[in-house]
């Protein structure tokens, strides 16, 4: 689609772009090189078993490396990317010199949203391809053993690391949504980057009370943990089904409400 | 390229708008190219635009004139869709907005407030993503409004570093892109210095003559005397006046004249043109009368025996009291103030 185009054309003109392109990519050389470098590496075998396999074996890096960013860093850089997608132009002023030319509404924010989404899917197809080459250029490539203890060959482990990550980006598909619904009402990029975080923290915090519970199957961040699934054997598809259509119903109604209010908004700024 | 033939050359100004559109209101034969209808627009609660009909005939320069505030930024926004009318409706040819906002949108080109573009590309990136809207995103177009706008030479630097002129005429540019036949302009002028000023007009005076319809928002009256043939007054977002500007342009002009002797000055031309038509201002005696009678007032002065130090025409100061007497006074309705304005007002209303 042309719009699609258009609005990629202008983030990659945004220095910020690679910048957190850059500062993501470091994390997992950051990790190899730490472990490497280490003096006080636990030994083989000891240690919580399923992490240790990270100090000797380099499929797990790119693995460790996601569920470190997931924890803040690239929900960071979801919520900055889908805050700034709308709340960027009209910071600049920008949005009225687009909403004059004879382009949908509807088509503008989905595109937005589409390339804030990709914006985030590159971030982490980055990180795994940096991670996987770092580590088995330090650790070299050897098989894994699953949470179950089972031990999955090399591809077999790539293929579990590369459906982590689909099931990891969409959750942060979710948070980009928030970040646009809000980037769509307040026209401040900070305040939809901040509060889609703050949305998101608000809710871990309510799961971790037992009062909650009863809500825990409806917020998203319940789901976190649910790739883990992927490395026990055979693989529990439960709860990532479970994890799948909450995601799923999140994204939907977060971008039909940004649509629903974008449609009908005043341009002002 | 194209460029040199393109640049804005400050030529002799002519007069456009003498003989043009002098039926007030109606339009035809021309047809109508952009039409409000009892358009209104409610912010918080406070009535920023009241029922406001408009007429644009094709080829017009129209002003649409106002004092700060009075509602034109909105009226604009509403006629380019940007923002949703409380009631009533724009069309821009055979389109409603917001209706039909997409097929509206292909005929207008222009711009609301100061022009924004993209900072970190170049006027050329942000002419060819425009451009890519309407699919007139041709390298040879884009080279010609850049032209046009007198940019050629900087088109390839990003816009961030564009002084706030060229970002005015980067918004004219974009707005002619793709050869709309209306023209929207929210004070294009405004900010530029006075060659750029000049620039400005120009171009629009030579978009009018090429048959493209243009609808500028200002708040200079000389502005819209210059350059436009029929205009539209609103204070507070309402209609004052509607009509073809050479009716804006008193036919009694006033000179202002300073000699050795003021007062004695005054009572000599008050018994020629009458009292009411003789008034001091500051140091300078201001009289009504045509410019044709000027030549006897002088020579009548000199037969006085006074000394006639300088004679100036006084047609700003008429034309801005007119103006502020139209969009500041409370009691416009009332049929007050001098006979010379009521004669404006009463030959201004439709």
């Amino acid at each position: 689609m042309k719009s699609i185009g258009r609005e990629t054309v202008k983030v990659l003109s945004l220095k910020r772009t690679y910048l957190g392109w850059a500062v993501l990519t470091l994390v997992p050389i950051i990790m190899v090189l730490a472990l490497d470098l280490s003096t006080n590496k636990p030994p083989p075998g000891e240690g919580p078993p399923f992490f240790s396999n990270i100090v000797n074996n380099g499929v797990f890096v790119p693995l460790a490396a996601i569920a470190a960013l997931s924890a803040f860093l690239l929900p960071l850089a979801a919520a900055m990317s889908g805050g700034y997608s709308i709340a960027g132009e009209a910071e600049m002023g920008t949005m009225k010199t687009w909403l004059v030319r004879p382009v949908s509404r509807g088509a503008v924010l989905l595109s937005k949203w589409f390339v804030a989404v990709a914006y985030v899917f590159v971030a982490m197809a980055i990180v795994g391809v940096v991670g996987l080459l770092a580590g088995w250029a330090v650790f070299g490539m050897h098989p894994l053993v699953t949470l179950s203890g089972a031990t999955v060959s090399v591809p077999h482990g790539l293929w579990l690391i590369a459906l982590t990550y689909l099931l990891i980006f969409m959750e942060m598909m979710v948070i980009v949504s928030f970040a646009v619904l809000i980037s769509a009402l307040t026209d401040s990029s900070l305040a939809s980057a901040v509060g889609s975080l703050v949305i998101m923290l608000i809710m871990a915090a309510l799961i971790a009370f037992s009062y909650f519970s009863f809500l825990k199957p409806y917020l998203f961040v319940s789901r976190t943990e649910a790739w883990m699934s992927f490395f026990r054997t055979p693989i529990h598809w439960t709860p990532i089904r479970d994890a799948v259509i909450t995601y799923a119903i999140y994204i939907v109604a977060l971008v039909g409400a940004a649509w629903f209010f974008f449609r009908r908004k005043d341009i002002l700024s | 390229m194209s460029s040199d033939e393109a640049t804005t050359s400050p030529g002799p100004a002519p007069e456009t708008g003498e003989g043009r559109g002098e039926q007030a209101g109606a339009c035809s034969p021309r047809p109508v190219v952009l039409s409000t209808h009892s358009l209104t627009k409610d912010f918080n609660g406070m009535r920023a635009v009241d029922s406001l009909d408009l007429e644009v005939c094709k080829g017009d320069v129209f002003g649409f004139l106002g004092p700060n505030g009075a509602g034109k930024t909105t009226t604009l926004r509403m006629i380019l869709g940007l923002i949703y009318p409380t009631s009533g409706y724009s069309q821009i040819l055979d389109h409603r907005v917001p209706g039909d906002r997409l097929q509206a949108l292909k005929h207008v080109g222009g711009f609301v407030e100061v022009p924004a573009f993209y900072p970190t590309l170049s006027a050329r990136r942000n002419l060819r993503l425009l451009g890519s809207i309407s699919g007139d995103g041709g390298e040879p177009r884009i080279d010609e409004v850049l032209g046009t706008v007198g940019l050629y030479e900087r088109a390839d630097s990003k816009v961030k570093g564009y002084s706030h002129g060229m970002k005015q005429r980067l918004g004219i540019a974009a707005a002619l892109l793709h050869k709309p036949e209306l023209v929207i302009l929210d004070e294009p002028t405004s900010g530029l210095d006075p060659q750029g000023m000049k620039d400005v007009r120009e171009l629009i005076r030579e978009l009018g003559r090429g048959g493209t319809t243009v609808f500028l928002s200002s708040h200079l009256l000389h502005e819209i005397e210059q350059i436009c043939n029929r205009a539209v007054i609103i204070d507070r977002g309402k209609v004052v006046v509607q009509g073809p500007v050479s009716v804006l342009r008193p036919k009694q002009m006033g000179v202002k004249i300073l000699t050795n002797d003021q007062s004695k000055a005054v009572a000599v031309l008050g018994a020629t043109l009458g009292s009411q038509a003789v008034v001091m201002d500051e140091e300078y005696l201001v009289a009504t009368a045509d410019g044709d009678a000027v030549p006897a007032l002088v020579r009548e002065l000199v037969d006085a025996g006074l000394d006639v130090r300088a004679v100036l025409p006084a047609v700003e100061q008429g034309l801005e009291d007119f103006f502020l007497e139209l969009t500041t006074s409370s009691d416009r309705d009332s049929g007050g103030g001098s006979s010379k304005r009521g004669g404006l007002l009463g030959r201004l209303r439709r």
